[in-house]
């Protein structure tokens, strides 16, 4: 293990590797990746994998369609043979009010200025796109074609060879005890396996990046959240897009391999790293998935499972160098979609640490919370 | 034992030179193998081949068996229909 | 949301266990069964088992289950749920289970998990062809069911389960090619390995399978000799025809329902893997959550049976304090104490000290006395002389020829012989001794024994001609003055003989005492007839 390292980045998770691989491509020579189990073994591992272009913020829509352009290209990009097996087959948004009509159809807006191929559907042309959906109560929605799904542990072991391949240092099974800071700068990493010096930290812990902001007495505005998740035996392929409804409060989508994975936001869920799985998830949503999509009814969960969303306080995630302790970057706070935007966000944490204007123009900054410029998105579930 | 052909997960049909050639990859921990290979998703839950790749990993990298065989805990086991689920709500309302 | 004191998962002999002991205690108790029946592994097993008679030794697990469904059924307090699957243990104490076709949710104040185990697997090419099937799923196909699963069965793994599957399989009528172990130590007890090989079933130590052979079912395999290190001797590989391939090559505890409880786990592999912490009254370190039987080790029944026990008397003291229950817990961890005691029990007593970091146990003596026996399964002629009576005693009057050189934990003979010429046991692992000044050579310990290791010898009259009586389990039973082969220890035929008699009353239960009228020189080489086979 290196002793000394130009930057020491903390999370094996997408975030993390993406953001090692953007820097070493860029490179940056002795950088060291610390994971303190083993690759995408928090959220990343145990998320629902889709990739939505389909946001109602010019800057979500830009994030997001860049990364889905990576995720299009992937091994050109990396350099890599693994298929993170992209399926493109759509996200199917449902609106039940109104309101919710009259937001897609804004958001249909500016996808359309970043050439997001999106649309308005109605009802009977949601009834195309999924024959057994129960299109009762639905008003109508939006579609887009090339939104998608990814296997995130493929994504991430491929960002992380690619980045070892340019010499990346990856340490698994090592924990981050303590980040020594003096004068409000970082000067190390003291490591399960020994002290690293250094003056520059990435915070991309995911469920556990307040602590270590902590550990550089940073108090971050993020906690975590459980949610959970199920999947079920594979059959053949009968839905193409993710289905998604922010007030019906669902997401459910059929994975390549043919099983479908669902899950849908929690009410109440007490702040915590609890990832034990309930029974009155299972209740929940087989409730509102049997409701929504009736074949469903029939079909055998095999598994289900929690992660930790880590929550900021827009839902939207935050990407900077902190402004009090110089050297300490985050890409934190995704608030359940740092997969979808990970390729994204890793060329931005690697403007940031190598001093290089923003390749887009975003404001992910924490300082946006004191000037009281929070991001409104309005689609999230 | 020293064959590709041997299967190792039944479920998802996993032959043993994939699991060994991931090892050598120094993808060594039980989950990651899952992640990848699918193995230990199947009907069974990884109940067989988990302390066979258990073992190949032991082998491979001297790591005690204690250390790989860490137990999961994903529910429900056997598998339920949600018509199941939906039967015992609507028995309670 | 169904509520109960104790939630008991799985019916087999430690949950049933568990379920009475609570129940008695007063308890009210939900005992779920996944299968249509209660019993677990008992429903299969026909052969007689070991152990002390106060847990019931010398009985057949088909036995043993019938009385265990009767003492539960009596139990007003007890509910079975049978065909109900255990789903999920959650944090908030619920269990949820699936009944009818719904997903039923249950709190407990506590819960004794007892799911058993499963069995490992082995990896060697083509092992997913149709005909490899696990000891169990022939078990079950043969005893429950009654279906025959293949003619020619090559038995992988020498445990007790491997050589009791292996009898069982003759006993229907299949033919076993052979049975192999890896090890150079026949696995199982050294009785249960006699049984077979005076059948006439090979057994090949140090040896392991490589492939099996066949497109789309199993039509032979490929074995392979192994060295003292366990590694493939080159050029020793041999085939064998087969249709089947049954694999007995151990259990794994069947843990998952505790994956999230807060259990905590150890690898102990001389219990079987995987296994929970648990104290000597069978409390996991969650509270209100216990186990017991092979989920906890891997052991014979007459453990699950004492495990249960104490994991339902455990739950009854903390759910139901102020009763005297302590006597009878003590009672219990002694009687397991001493089952585990003896040579056999020396892995699972390691495997214990592991589990409570207690020192490790002195080993028991060694003595290399069966040290041929647990190669071949055949006993030595040293091993034979040291149980037979002197040459004056043989002439005067008929005797017992206890073949039983091996320590292991059993007692019925020492309670059966009606004179008492069986040395009481100071230990129940002592090896039986009789004193011929006592033996009458009367037979009545021959049916009792659950090793089938016990014969009488008459070879009181002058002549040529002398009787031996043995068991006899096989269909068709023969018939009085009908003419039987003669097979010796190895399944070699050596003769013929004539029946003088058969005993097969209700007493019997199934073990038929057969005496054979043969000639004087093969009395100590005859272990077993063949009825032949009129065509």
């Amino acid at each position: 293990m290196k002793n000394k390292a130009s930057v020491v980045i903390v999370g094996g998770g997408i975030t993390g590797t993406s953001t090692a691989f953007s820097l070493a491509k860029r490179g940056v020579k002795d950088i060291v990746l610390i994971e303190r189990e083993g690759l995408a073994s928090g959220a990343t591992g145990r998320c629902g994998a889709g990739i939505r272009q389909q946001w109602g913020t010019f800057q979500n829509c830009l994030l997001a369609r860049e990364s889905m352009k990576v995720f299009e290209n992937f091994q050109e990009v990396l350099g890599t043979d693994i298929d993170i097996e992209l399926k493109q087959k759509g996200y199917l948004l449902l609106a039940y009010s109104e309101k919710e009509m009259d937001q897609f159809r804004r958001n249909v807006e500016v996808q359309h200025q970043l050439d997001i191929p999106s649309r308005l559907v109605s009802c009977r042309e949601a009834k195309e796109i999924v024959p057994f959906l129960n299109t009762e109560k639905m008003l109508g929605g939006a579609f887009c074609p090339t939104d998608g799904h990814a296997n995130p542990f493929l994504a991430t072991k491929a960002y992380a060879k690619a980045a070892e391949r340019l010499g990346v240092e990856i340490l698994m099974k090592t924990e981050v005890k303590a980040i020594t800071v003096v004068n409000d700068r970082i000067k190390g990493v003291h490591t399960s396996q020994g002290f690293i010096e250094t003056d520059k930290v990435v915070n991309a812990a995911g469920g556990w990046s307040a602590q270590i902001g902590e550990m550089a007495g940073l108090h971050l505005p993020v906690y975590s959240e459980r949610h959970e998740i199920l999947v079920t035996e594979p059959v053949n392929p009968i839905m193409d897009p993710m289905v998604m409804s922010f007030s019906y409060n669902i997401y459910c989508q059929q994975t390549p391999h043919g099983s479908f994975i669902m899950g849908y936001g929690p009410q109440n869920e007490p702040r915590g790293y609890n990832v034990n799985a309930t029974w009155q998830f299972l209740e929940t949503m087989a409730r509102k998935a049997a409701w929504l999509l009736p074949p469903l009814k029939n079909m055998r969960i095999v598994r289900q499972w929690a992660g930790l969303y880590n929550m900021s306080p827009d839902r939207q995630p935050i990407v900077c160098e902190s402004e009090i302790v110089k050297g300490f970057f985050m890409g934190i706070g995704f608030s359940g979609h740092g997969f979808m935007i990970a390729p994204a966000v890793g060329t931005l944490l690697a403007d940031l640490i190598t001093g290089s204007p923003l390749t887009w123009d975003v404001v992910l900054d924490l300082g946006r919370y004191d000037r009281h410029e929070t991001i409104a998105e309005p689609s999230v579930v | 034992m020293n064959d590709d052909k041997t299967i190792v997960c039944r479920c998802e049909d996993i032959d043993i030179e994939t699991i060994r050639k991931l090892i050598d990859q120094g993808v060594t921990s039980l989950e990651e193998i899952k992640r990848i290979t699918r193995c230990g998703m199947g009907p069974c839950q990884g109940k067989t081949c988990g302390p066979v790749i258990a073992r190949e990993i032991a082998m491979k990298t001297g790591q005690p068996m204690e250390e790989i065989l860490s137990p999961r805990s994903r529910p429900p086991f056997g598998g339920v229909l949600f018509q199941e689920v939906l039967e015992g709500i609507d028995d309670e309302e | 949301m169904i509520t109960c004191d104790l939630l008991v998962i799985g019916g087999g002999p430690a949950g049933i266990s568990a379920a009475v002991a609570a129940g008695k205690a007063g308890l009210k108790v939900l005992l779920l069964e996944e299968r249509e029946r209660l019993g677990g592994q008992l429903t299969k097993q026909t052969h007689r088992f070991f152990g002390s008679v106060a847990e019931r030794a010398g009985t057949r697990g088909i036995a043993i289950i019938k009385d265990l469904e009767t003492v539960v059924a009596q139990l007003e307090n007890v509910e079975i749920s049978l065909s109900t699957t255990a789903l999920g243990i959650y944090e908030d104490g619920v269990s949820t289970a699936l009944k009818s076709g719904k997903m039923i949710k249950i709190k407990p104040k506590a819960i004794v998990v007892a799911t058993g185990a499963f069995e490992k697997f082995l990896p060697f090419e083509n092992n997913d062809l149709p005909g490899v099937y696990g000891a169990g799923a022939v078990q079950t196909l043969m005893n429950i069911y009654g279906v025959l699963p293949a003619r020619r069965i090559l038995m992988i793994g020498s445990g007790n389960i491997g050589l009791i599957v292996s009898y069982q399989l003759v006993q229907a009528g299949a033919e076993v090619v052979g049975v192999i172990e890896a090890s150079p130590k026949i696995g199982g007890y050294l009785v249960h390995a006699s049984k077979i090989r005076r059948l006439g079933i090979p057994i090949y130590p140090s040896c392991t399978i490589k492939k099996a052979f066949g497109q789309d079912r199993v039509v032979g395999a490929e074995l392979v000799r192994l060295d003292e290190k366990w590694k493939e001797i080159p050029g020793s590989q041999f085939t064998v025809d087969c249709d089947a391939i049954c694999l007995a090559v151990g259990l794994n505890p069947l843990i998952d329902l505790l994956g999230q409880s807060g259990c905590q786990f150890k690898y102990i592999p001389e219990l079987g893997g995987q296994v929970p912490i648990r104290d000597e009254s069978m409390r996991t370190n969650v509270p209100h959550l216990y186990i017991a039987g092979d989920l906890s080790s891997i052991e014979e029944a007459t453990a699950a049976l004492l495990e249960g026990e104490l994991a339902g008397l455990s739950a009854a003291k903390q759910i139901r304090p102020g009763q005297s229950l302590e006597a009878r817990m003590e009672e219990v961890k002694t009687h397991l104490r001493a089952l585990r005691s003896g040579p056999v029990g020396e892995k699972i007593r390691s495997g214990l000290s592991k589990l409570t970091g207690e020192a490790l146990p002195t080993p028991s003596p060694r003595t290399n006395a069966i040290d041929e026996l647990s190669r071949t399964g055949i006993a030595s002629p040293a091993n034979l002389a040291g149980v037979l009576p002197d040459e004056k005693r043989k002439k005067t009057r008929a005797y017992a020829v206890i073949e039983c050189y091996q320590q292991i934990p059993c007692d019925p003979c020492v309670h059966n012989c009606p004179f008492g010429a069986i040395k009481p046991f100071s230990d129940i692992n002592d090896l039986p001794i009789v004193d011929f000044d006592l033996c009458t050579g009367c037979g009545q310990c021959i049916g009792r024994c659950p090793g089938l290791a016990i014969f009488t010898v008459d070879e009181t009259r002058d002549g040529d001609r002398a009787k031996i009586t043995l068991p006899y389990e096989f269909l068709p039973k023969p018939v009085r003055e009908e003419t039987v082969d003669l097979l010796d220890r190895s399944g070699k035929c050596v003769g013929q003989g004539v029946v003088k008699s058969v005993l097969n009353t209700p007493k019997q239960d199934k073990t038929t005492i057969v005496t054979v009228e043969i000639h004087r020189n093969l009395v100590q080489d005859v272990r077993q007839i063949r009825v032949v086979q009129k065509s």
